[in-house]
């Protein structure tokens, strides 16, 4: 067990940015909590507003749904609740980060044929996101903010997603683009959003910059044109399910087990898709002394998703010595 | 609004920029080019904009022109508490 003093009602430990307690050893996040966020008539709100969304938009392009689909749990569960509950035409798109598990990878070809939908594969060359995960691991790069949600190499990754399924909507003419965050991840109020092209162009600064700094114009085609901006027009709805819907992990396994999906055994607990993960981990919390994961874990316990002994399991292990000297050997072995 | 913009900045201090420098952030400095907040930081920014001042920020309201620094988004205050 972990010897540094730890939230009693969450996990946010006194390593964690801005973090006090009182004299129950309760955090100021937990103290400013004020109840479930998210009750189920909010939560049904948020999927009216997209089901009324559904029937308005029109479908003059192939598909409705550009999905950003890893292969992970919550990915394929979205997925699944796209296809089956909501009817509607998806296609995925799967970045290739040049570490995807094989398992992953099996669970992508299984349940894209399963459902029967397009998949669009994009692979920037490995080369190039090398010298990105090897710069994020030794350099911070972006705000102080981003740390306390993710690991560095996380923030650069999710950020190239986020923006090749923006540019790729836009481009195909895609009125919604999917993603799997969990309810930890983001809160209801933004799970059905209309992208603001305004809003990403200033953001999105803040991510191609520090990548443009390290590998130059190679990162360009993974982002949103200047010419694409002046279009909001045809910007597309955000949308991310898990966050209206009920979010039981025990139910969504057993659900997407039936499609084919299987539990992979070659990533760390935190992931069921990326073998970066464990070293991406390993290295913030070397850093900073607290989990990458545990914001967002905290945020579930918070929210009576998993109980505390729950969330603290996910993040209390060591990571996995060979996974992680598996992926530093990799990325050092290209410099 | 001297009072808007002090609750402001508690704020962004409290939540972005932790054990900084008051002269960290100017009232007019954007929070997104200059790294403060980045997207998934502007829908807490929104989250406790509606809790503390009780509004409703609409999606088409989502812009940096109401949102960007101190100043802003003291303005954007005002025009909605109205």
């Amino acid at each position: 067990m972990s010897q540094q003093t730890i939230c009693t009602n969450c996990i946010l430990p006194a390593t964690f940015p801005g973090i006090s307690f009182d004299e129950t050893g309760v955090c100021n996040h937990c103290q400013k909590y004020r109840g479930k966020k998210a009750t189920g008539e909010i939560k049904k709100k948020y999927e009216e507003k997209f089901l009324d969304l559904i029937s308005h938009e029109k479908r003059s392009s192939t598909y409705d749904v550009l999905m950003a689909y890893s292969g992970g749990k919550d990915s394929t569960y979205t997925l699944d609740v796209f296809v089956n509950r909501y009817k509607l035409r998806v296609l995925t798109l799967v970045f290739d980060n040049a570490f995807i598990s094989p398992k992953a990878e099996k669970n992508i070809k299984k349940v894209c044929a399963a459902l029967s939908v397009d998949t669009l594969f994009v692979r920037p060359s490995p080369k190039t996101l090398y010298r990105i995960f090897r710069t994020a691991a030794q350099e911070e790069l972006y705000s102080a903010k981003t740390l306390e949600r993710a690991s560095t190499i996380c923030t650069s990754c999710i950020g190239m997603v986020k923006a090749i399924v923006l540019r790729t909507a836009i481009e195909k003419e895609i009125p919604f683009v999917g993603f799997g965050w969990s309810p930890g991840q983001a809160p209801v109020q933004s799970s059905v959003m209309k992208t603001n092209a305004s809003l990403m162009q200033t953001t999105q600064k803040a991510i191609f910059g520090p990548l443009h700094n390290i590998v130059g114009d190679v990162i360009n085609p993974y982002f949103v044109t200047a010419e694409q901006f002046a279009h909001p027009e045809k910007f597309p709805w955000n949308i991310h399910p898990l966050s209206f819907l009920e979010y039981d992990e025990g139910n969504i396994i057993k659900r997407i087990k039936e499609i084919g999906w299987e539990k992979p055994d070659d990533t760390d607990p935190n992931s069921s898709n990326c073998i970066l993960n464990a070293f991406a981990n390993h290295v913030h919390r070397k850093k900073y002394n607290f989990h990458p994961y545990v914001w967002e874990i905290a945020n579930m316990v918070r929210e009576g998703v998993m109980t505390r002994d729950e969330g603290l399991e996910k993040i209390e292990p060591p990571e996995d010595q060979k996974m992680v000297e598996y992926s530093k050997e990799k990325l050092m072995a290209d410099g | 609004m001297n009072q808007t913009i002090s609750k402001i900045r508690s704020f962004i201090f409290e939540n972005f920029l932790f054990d900084a420098d008051e002269s960290a952030l100017g009232n007019n400095d954007s929070f997104l080019e200059q790294g403060i907040i980045d997207s998934t930081g502007i829908l807490e920014l929104v989250d406790w904009l509606e809790e503390t001042f009780t509004i409703k920020v609409l999606d088409e309201e989502l812009i940096p022109e109401n949102l960007d620094s101190v100043t802003k988004l003291a303005d954007f205050i005002g025009k909605k508490s109205c």
